[in-house]
């Protein structure tokens, strides 16, 4: 009796085991299951406010895909070009997705074969045109654009030249009575001089080539079809740039970070920056700019989104990619970025309100868009040009020697010495 | 035998982190600036078999400049500007730190000023060059101010922005902050000097210049020897204040070796380029080190 108590027993106990089993295998055959939480980590360049923004963008992507984490790192471009290299020399990258505004670093990896071939991945043609030129090697596409921004000239308080009377100008001459009354009647450096690596300074002196030499003199000098040490060149710098720094009328160059609030709380009434100074100060409304007077061009840049080869997430990076170079811009340019779409599918109204004008300007055609000089040059070109304006800010004099170095690194670069 | 074999399988470990970390990245550094790659599965060389490297960096503007030498105005090369703090900052520490030592050695409360002075040696080099970089802007900085009360307002300006001054600024910052090292060697060498030398001299009616020149200094010599040879050390491999104050700017009028090599590594990626300028720098250390540690193991 008790053998077949016992038979019993062992009989439902091997049926319950057998049945969870059976359970187990049709709930997970036929149960749909979380995907596998997948963290990703983007490398970027912004820091501090600008990071707050972009943040935002990382933000909504997690809540469309839960099953991805972001990992943001901020490192500026310079580092992540001296970064990134020994590590892609041994099969590994430091993010699985990278963004620069460095165009020729993209390209030149890319080339080099660490980055992956974006050129699939979106429809070039809703994008600005010649936005992809930069990341683009015999016909392979290594970046995608972000959103983008413009380095349109002088910006200034509207309440500070309220205070004094002052106007904007709009002849050379008149450029220069505001600079000289701004120095001897109000009493301070007129215009803000940005550093820290040095890109502020390249930013002031292309507005003035592309002034008095015209956009297409900014791209021969990126092409190499014009010297440096060209009269041409020198003229600009001779009879504009040099006068207005001898003259005392730029500060010396420092922190552009910190330049923003001293200029803002009026110890320079100038200041040659880009579009994203919107986001940096407390008051946009009260921010107007202006050319210097007859300008024809605009600077616009943009940051690279790359897909390193060597990462272990490719599938979920090229998705992150995709969506950052298109959906992305359009959260990112509703921030106080300051930064306006490359991605043509983003209407003007989605814009935060104060960049709208330049975005119209830039997009209509009023005036010429014209790439980065530095950032298109690259390399170790572009740290001398940064180097060399710092010497010229504080010895104008050494004009002559700043050309003949810029143009002697530029074909040393070119003939890849 | 045995025993012998035992004993050497202690060394064991120690001989292959010392291969692995030190040895094998010196001599694949050294082929490399040949363009002699030892790294299996990483391509980090381009050209052949060659002294062409060295030929590029030694003829470079950035390590010799001959129109900044003609001209007597920087930059001159970044070997020349290595040169030039040598000989202003190794003199004034090692002057510093022995007057320094000595006049604190009888003063009551000196252990709190050497600890002052030493405070240049605690700080992370990095908070070092930003203090530097403060105390020479024109706006905050202390060293203008004083040019400024001076009346000498052609020094009233922002030394690391300017060419002329950006590699003595720098040169000046160092030196606050190695002084606190030869101070430190010094008081300790001080230390160890027998009281009663120093009192017969005294009684014998010896003025203390005497004592200075005849008793001290001589008898300090195993001391300097050490500061001298580890000033000239970290004087040559000088890096971070430069790269966080000017960057080598302005127009590489404060550019040294260290971050010249630097510079080929990451802005240029030029990797055998900056081996090259690594074996130089070896080159130029090794002579120091090694009449160092003659004199250090000949027991004087």
């Amino acid at each position: 009796m008790a053998s077949l108590e016992k038979k019993v027993i062992s009989a439902a106990i091997i049926s319950l085991i057998i049945g969870i089993g059976i359970g187990y295998a049709i709930a997970y055959y036929t149960i749909p299951r979380p995907k596998p939480v997948v963290t990703l980590t983007v490398i970027g360049p912004w820091s501090g406010v600008e990071m707050e923004y972009f943040m935002k963008v990382l933000k909504a992507y997690e809540r469309e895909h839960p099953n991805i984490k972001i990992k943001y790192i901020a490192i500026r471009a310079e580092d992540l070009a001296a970064i990134a290299p020994p590590q892609f020399a041994a099969g590994k990258t430091p993010g699985d997705v990278l963004i620069t505004p460095w165009g020729w670093w993209v390209a030149s990896m890319g080339e080099k074969g660490h980055l992956v071939d974006l050129s699939e991945l979106v429809d070039k043609e809703e994008f600005v045109p010649g936005i992809f030129d930069p990341v683009t090697r015999n016909d392979k596409v290594y970046g995608l654009p972000f959103t983008a921004w413009a380095k349109p000239g002088f910006w200034h308080r509207k309440s500070f030249f309220e205070k004094y009377g002052l106007k904007v100008p709009e002849t050379w001459e008149e450029f220069k009575s505001l600079l000289k009354k701004i120095k001897e009647e109000i009493g301070i450096t007129p215009i803000a001089s940005g550093d820290g690596v040095g890109w502020p300074l390249s930013d002031t002196s292309e507005h003035f080539i592309i002034t008095f030499g015209g956009p297409e003199l900014q791209l021969k000098l990126i092409k190499g079809e014009v010297k440096w040490t060209d009269p041409e060149v020198r003229k600009i710098f001779e009879e504009y740039l040099v006068p207005l720094l001898k003259a005392g009328y730029f500060s010396e160059p420092k922190d552009w970070t910190a330049q923003v609030d001293l200029w803002w709380k009026g110890k320079y009434a100038l200041y040659f920056m880009g579009t994203w100074i919107t986001g940096m100060v407390p008051d946009p409304g009260d921010l107007g700019v202006f050319t210097l007077p007859g300008c024809k061009g605009i600077v616009m840049g943009t940051d690279y989104i790359s897909v390193s080869k060597y990462t272990p997430n490719l599938e979920e990076a090229l998705k992150l990619a995709r969506w950052l170079a298109t959906e992305g811009q359009r959260i990112h340019v509703g921030t106080k970025a300051g930064k306006f779409a490359t991605w043509l599918k983003v209407e003007l109204e989605e814009h935060w309100e104060p960049m709208r004008p330049v975005y119209k300007a830039l997009m209509t055609g009023e005036v010429a868009v014209v790439p980065d000089l530095d950032d298109a040059v690259g390399g170790k070109w572009q740290t001398t040009f940064w180097d060399q304006l710092k010497l010229l800010w504080t010895n104008p004099d050494k004009l002559d020697e700043v050309l003949s170095t810029l143009q002697r690194v530029y074909e040393e670069q070119a003939k890849g010495k | 035998m045995k025993d012998v074999l035992e004993k050497a399988s202690f060394l064991i470990p120690a001989l292959l982190l010392i291969f692995t970390f030190v040895i094998y990245p010196t001599i694949a550094t050294i082929l490399l600036s040949f363009n002699i790659n030892l790294i299996p599965g990483v391509n980090l060389v381009e050209g052949s078999t060659s002294l062409e490297n060295y030929v590029k960096v030694l003829t470079s503007e950035e390590f010799i400049n001959p129109t900044g030498l003609r001209t007597s105005s920087f930059p001159m090369g970044a070997i020349v500007h290595n040169v030039i703090w040598i000989l202003i900052h190794l003199p004034a520490t090692t002057i510093l730190g022995l007057l320094l030592a000595v006049f604190l050695q009888n003063i009551k409360g000196s252990s709190i000023i050497r600890s002052m002075i030493f405070l240049g040696m605690v700080i992370p080099m990095v908070v070092g060059a930003l203090m530097i970089a403060f105390s020479f802007n024109k706006d905050m900085g202390i060293v203008p101010s004083i040019f400024k009360c001076l009346g000498i307002l052609s020094l009233y300006k922002t030394w690391t922005s300017y060419p002329d001054t950006a590699l003595l600024s720098l040169i000046i910052g160092s030196i606050w902050l190695w002084t606190g090292f030869s101070v430190t060697l010094y008081s300790a060498g001080l230390a160890s000097i027998p009281k009663e030398l120093i009192e017969a001299a005294k009684i014998d009616g010896a003025p203390f210049r005497v004592i200075l020149f005849k008793i001290i200094i001589p008898l300090l010599r195993p001391v300097t020897v050490t500061v001298v040879a580890m000033t000239i050390l970290w004087v040559l491999k000088i890096f971070d204040i430069v790269y966080v104050a000017t960057r080598g700017g302005p127009g590489g009028a404060s550019m040294v070796m260290a971050l010249l090599m630097w510079d080929y590594f990451a802005r240029m990626n030029a990797y055998t380029l900056s081996a090259t300028i690594a074996t130089l720098l070896t080159i130029i250390v090794l002579p120091v080190v090694i009449l160092w540690i003659r004199y250090a193991t000949r027991g004087e």
